[in-house]
């Protein structure tokens, strides 16, 4: 009870210090509200709704100088930084994912000073654990990663997703989708590849697909499947590696890309300031972070199938930085040598977690578990359309596509048990922390955010 | 013992699964993966039809001689389960379609 009231304490302090303009909140306390939610709310009021309007109408087209120099736009962005548009977030896979980012970017990209290293991430703070996944995963197939020293991981980590139907199927999905020859001269369909390998690491539990991705390896036979998990023929390697700062660009002139970059530097920037060297210890928020990186133009992946050393990259070299060489290593750097990340991946594979003594100490704000899926669109092999789809045919679609010969009961129980599935393995996209988190103060938020467990602990 | 092998052999037409490696299945692929194969198995005697009594009937009184019938209905499967996609042991993938059945029937 008294740590559950320093811990309140703790985390009204950090929100003091993390209000951008004192007074703009004066309870103190605003339930968070995703993007979406928030612009309905400024759209049924009509002074926040003309000033988003302007402001919308600033940014297109301008860079923040320009923009900041016109009075209106000035006016209408301090206006709208006192609306719950200011602060709010997306969540991974969520509906309208997109539409989502197109909204907190469109406030956030007239806050950022130019062109910076490091962006804060538009997605909620990841509040679960690795241990909440070692658990569901020994519940779930009675495999537990830290047992059997002999066999293979990676291996067992196929099995795993074999077994399990939405998996399996997901998993063929990006395998058949990746691996298909289009003709002699080109490869394979990359984009109809990075769209498969989304719906899989969006749709799968995590303890599928972390086990696939991050299995730990004591032979090369093992590290090379655990390398060839994303198919990286098709969705990784490339004729020529462009330079990483002309990659990065290009993933920053697109939403979706751009915040799962940021939400990796959020996750996964090395922290000075922890045991283990990530932003509060927290292992699960980063590998969470790398994942989501997986179907885009920065796809992460293992660049050999050596068993000693844990690297990663994305398809870039610093080769033709020009007078940006440092800023092109630095940025190489957080991928190739990052000791969170590392880490993460290792204590993955080793069945290990931080051991954090209040388990899970901030979750004050619970939501009612509500199952957020995307309405399945049937015309699915049609993706022309250059706008992300993150939505997928789930099973119980499928099962009606067959149509016919099926009687209606089972349709529905099977529909019914998937949602269920996925309610029940998916703790961390429907509890979050209510923790305003300030987008332009980012750095600072990194460490801030540190501070509540380690005086916890202290506290202890 | 026997009772229960008798009453086995009358289990009516229903979807079974075992885990087998890709090795197992016979059709040519190296892989250690194990996948979950389902297959259709049980009897189909409460499904015999008109159909079934005719044919046989027919084939009593020597009306049909030389062809080849089938006078019972058969436990087979009615659909097949979506792809399964595999890494064999020269780390090349493969999918294989209609490898595992999704629902049985007598047919």
């Amino acid at each position: 009870m008294i740590l559950a009231n320093v811990f309140c304490i703790l985390l009204f302090l950090d929100k003091i210090l993390h209000s951008p303009a004192s007074g703009q909140d004066p309870h103190g306390w605003r339930t968070p509200v995703d993007c979406v939610r928030a612009n309905e709310l400024c759209a049924a009021e009509s002074s926040c709704s003309s000033r988003y309007r302007t402001l919308r109408q600033c940014l297109a087209g301008r860079d923040r100088n320009t923009m900041l120099a016109n009075k209106e736009c000035q006016a209408a962005l301090e206006v709208l930084q006192e609306s719950s548009l200011y602060d709010c977030h997306c969540k991974r896979g969520m509906k309208k994912e997109l539409q989502c980012l197109q909204i907190y970017w469109s406030i956030h990209l007239g806050l950022t000073e130019g062109e910076e290293f490091y962006e804060a991430s538009p997605y909620e703070p990841v509040t679960s654990r690795l241990s909440d996944i070692f658990r569901l995963a020994s519940i779930f197939s009675g495999m537990d990663p830290a047992t059997n020293s002999k066999s293979n991981h990676c291996l067992d980590a196929a099995k795993a997703c074999n077994l399990n139907d939405n998996c399996k199927r997901l998993r063929s999905a990006y395998i058949s989708t990746c691996s298909k020859e289009i003709s002699a001269t080109e490869h394979c369909n990359r984009r109809k590849c990075h769209k498969a390998l989304r719906q899989f690491f969006d749709r799968v539990p995590s303890e599928y697909t972390y086990r696939l991705l991050f299995c730990s390896c004591k032979d090369p036979a093992c590290a090379e499947r655990r390398r060839q998990t994303i198919v990286p023929s098709c969705s990784y390697e490339d004729k020529e590696k462009p330079n990483c700062l002309d990659l990065r660009n290009m993933c920053r002139t697109d939403h979706l890309c751009r915040s799962r970059l940021a939400d990796f530097h959020t996750n996964c920037q090395v922290s000075f300031q922890s045991l283990t060297s990530c932003p509060g210890d927290n292992y699960q928020a980063c590998l969470g972070a790398y994942a989501g990186m997986i179907g885009f133009d920065m796809t992460p992946n293992y660049i050999d199938s050596s068993i000693a050393s844990i690297t990663v990259s994305p398809w870039c070299s610093c080769r033709g930085s020009g007078n940006m060489e440092e800023e092109c290593e630095k940025f190489l750097r957080d991928f190739t040598e990052n000791p969170c990340l590392r880490n993460a991946i290792q204590a993955f594979g080793n069945g290990t977690d931080v051991n954090l003594s209040p388990k899970n100490p901030s979750l004050p704000v619970t939501l009612p578990p509500e199952t957020e899926k995307s309405p399945a669109l049937p015309d699915d092999i049609n993706d022309s359309n250059t706008i992300y789809d993150t939505s997928v045919i789930t099973t119980c679609t499928s099962v009606q596509e067959h149509g016919p010969k099926l009687n209606k009961s089972k349709e529905h129980s099977l529909c019914f048990s998937e949602t269920l599935l996925t309610t029940d393995i998916m703790p961390d996209q429907k509890t979050f922390v209510d923790q305003k988190a300030s987008g332009s103060r980012h750095s600072a938020r990194g460490i801030l955010s540190g501070l509540p467990f380690l005086l916890v602990k202290l506290a202890l | 013992n026997r009772m229960k092998r008798a009453r086995a052999r009358h289990k009516p037409c229903a979807l079974k699964e075992l885990e087998v490696s890709v090795s197992e299945l016979g059709l040519g692929y190296e892989s250690d993966e194990i996948v979950l194969f389902r297959y259709c198995t049980g009897t189909c005697e409460t499904a015999i039809r008109n159909y079934d009594l005719s044919l046989k009937n027919m084939r009593l009184k020597k009306k049909i001689k030389k062809e080849k019938v089938r006078a019972r209905p058969c436990c087979r499967p009615l659909a097949y389960d979506d792809d399964v996609s595999f890494l064999d042991t020269y780390n090349r993938y493969y999918t294989v379609n209609e490898l595992s059945a999704k629902e049985c029937g007598c047919v």
